[in-house]
Order: C-alpha cells, then sequence, then structure tokens
C-alpha cells in the first residue's frame, strides 16, 4: 500500500477516535449554560396557594436559587424533600420554585403531601423556562446577590451538590 | 381561549421578553398561512433539548411545543428570523442550532467534508492520470516454453498450413 495513503489514514482514524473518546462519559442530555456569569433573566410570577406576586429584582441582595420542577417529573419528587430542607436550614438563601405546564392544583396537592417551604411560582407558558434555557425539569439556576447567574444544575440536587453549587452564589 | 389568556395574564405578572435580549423586532410582522410556513421553517432549525437530535417541529415533548409557541408568536411580533435564532441561541447556546454556526471548532464541520471531497477528487485524478501514462499491459501473456508434448503436438498441428 502507498505509504502516504497509509499515514493519512491513520491521521483521519486518529482524529475521529480522538473526538469520540472526548465525548465518552459525558451526559449527552447536558448543555452548557452561556447565561453563566450574566444577569439572571428577570420575571415576576403569581406563587401557587398565596396568590403573591414574587418578582426576581425584589430578592436581589441574598442568593437566590431558582429550582424548575413539575408534579409530572418523577426525579422532582426525590428531590423535593432536599430543597425544602435546605430552605428551612438556610433563611439567607431564597429559594423559589418555577413550575411549568402543570395545573395549580396537582402542585398544590403535590406541596400540601411534600411539604413547602418557598413560594412556588407558575410559568404558564413555559417563557421563563426558555429565557433560562432549562432542557427537562428538575433544572436549577443559582444566583448571587448582584443577580447573576453563577451556577446551573440539571438532575435531582442532594445537600451536598446545593451547597457545592451555592458556595459559588456565597462568594 | 379567552379564559386561558385571562388566566395567563393573571398567573404571569412579567416574563422573560425576546426584547430584553436581542432587541425591537427588525422584520415583518407575519400572520395567516405566512405565519404557520414560517413558524415551520424556524422550528427546523431548533433543536428540541429533551430530544434526540430532533427538531422543535418534529418533537412531541412539551418543551418543544413551548419553543414552537414561542417562535410563532416572535413572527407575529415582526421578529426576524436571525433575531429568533439569536435569542434562543443566547438562553441553550449553539447547542440548539441544528445548522452549526461556521465559528471556531463548529466550522470544522463545514470545511472537513469539502477537504475531503477535494482529497478523494485528487486521488482519482491522480490515479487516473498515471494509469493513461503506463504502458497497457498485454492481456494475453507472452508464450513460454512449455514441456506438456500434447501441448506441443497440438500446437504443430494448428500451425501446419
Amino acid at each position: 500500500m502507498n505509504k502516504t495513503v497509509l499515514i493519512i489514514g491513520v491521521v483521519i482514524v486518529a482524529v475521529i477516535v480522538f473526538v469520540l473518546f472526548g465525548g465518552l462519559g459525558k451526559d449527552p442530555q447536558h448543555i452548557d449554560s452561556p447565561l453563566i456569569g450574566k444577569p439572571a433573566p428577570p420575571f415576576a410570577l403569581k406563587a401557587v396557594g398565596t396568590g403573591e406576586t414574587i418578582d426576581l429584582e425584589s430578592l436581589r441582595g441574598k442568593p437566590v436559587i431558582v429550582n424548575f420542577w413539575a408534579t409530572w417529573c418523577v426525579p422532582c419528587y426525590e428531590e423535593h424533600p432536599t430543597l425544602v430542607a435546605n430552605a428551612r436550614n438556610l433563611p439567607n438563601v431564597q429559594f423559589v420554585g418555577v413550575v411549568f405546564n402543570d395545573t395549580e392544583d396537582k402542585i398544590l396537592r403535590f406541596l400540601a403531601e411534600r411539604g413547602a417551604a418557598y413560594p412556588t411560582l407558575i410559568d404558564a407558558n413555559g417563557k421563563t423556562a426558555i429565557a433560562y434555557g432549562v432542557g427537562g425539569v428538575p433544572e436549577t439556576y443559582f444566583i448571587n446577590p448582584a443577580g447573576k447567574i453563577v451556577a446551573k444544575f440539571e438532575g435531582p440536587l442532594s445537600t451536598e451538590l446545593l451547597e457545592e453549587n451555592l458556595a459559588k452564589a456565597m462568594k | 381561549m379567552i379564559a386561558t389568556l385571562f388566566l395567563l395574564a393573571f398567573m404571569q405578572i412579567k416574563v422573560p421578553d425576546a426584547a430584553q435580549f436581542v432587541g425591537a423586532p427588525q422584520g415583518t410582522p407575519l400572520t395567516g398561512p405566512q405565519l404557520e410556513r414560517r413558524t415551520m421553517e424556524i422550528s427546523s432549525e431548533l433543536r428540541c433539548p429533551v430530544c434526540q437530535g430532533l427538531a422543535i417541529g418534529d418533537s412531541p415533548s412539551i418543551m418543544a411545543a413551548n419553543m414552537k409557541a414561542q417562535v410563532r408568536e416572535l413572527l407575529e411580533r415582526g421578529y426576524t428570523e436571525a433575531q429568533i435564532l439569536s435569542y434562543f441561541e443566547k438562553s441553550y447556546g449553539q447547542f440548539v442550532l441544528l445548522k452549526p454556526k461556521f465559528q471556531g471548532v463548529n466550522a470544522l464541520v463545514w470545511i472537513l467534508p469539502i477537504l475531503a471531497l477535494a482529497a478523494g477528487f485528487l486521488l482519482v485524478v491522480t490515479k487516473a492520470k498515471k494509469l493513461e501514462i503506463a504502458p497497457v499491459k498485454a492481456a494475453i501473456p507472452e508464450e513460454e516454453p512449455v514441456d506438456d508434448p500434447y501441448l506441443a503436438r497440438v500446437r504443430e498441428m494448428v500451425d501446419k498450413p
């Protein structure tokens, strides 16, 4: 076989193997958020149950954890106790739940059965979720006191993961 | 419909708006069949974030339906295709674009196939030229002395006038 052709073939295969190996172990659903380090998209939504309007702008000055979830999301059931417990233990951190494509009665039933320690807001047509680049639920955004997104977490949070990400918002 | 709009207005005081990300609309507001056609066209360029390589126009997921509804709404308001794609890109990154931009490492996606095609073409041309230059060898092998007496006899008979 022609030596040059062989070398070109080996180089092409090496590049392909390198690229494929680079993707191994990565979650294909993971999306690197371009919003990290940027101001959190503003929203003001009504809280289920109380009808109170929560405006993100009004929460400036303390770290905010915005958790996107839904009652039809199975991992959200697993995550909920962690969020409630941490919200009770961290009074200086504002937790906010944002629910999309769900109904108020289902959300109220969910919260009545599993506990509630922070406002849950309805994002009726998913516009807030889209502006945050939410790919699926649960997904959590950590916002620092200046109103900038400092971390994003996809999937159910554990206390360790919550603390790890919250530390970035405390700086 | 009116009840739904009322409920939306009641539940959502303020939601993030495209204007905050990409400015005021720079195109013409669309309606009717043109709106539907452009919604489908732009929806075929945006990746559904919860699916495996599906466009939002082809996905049955709730998230894709929400994104498609937003594309439709932005077209109705007069946003251009570039503005709409940019709006989604600002939230999801280039991941959301099914047609990668000619930029950075992504440029390789466009360049490599052209390079591979050019290399293949060059290889074929080079080989073809070599074939033209090289003399065509006789298809029938030159006669070699044969020891077989039977074959020698047959040849002798054939050659006899």
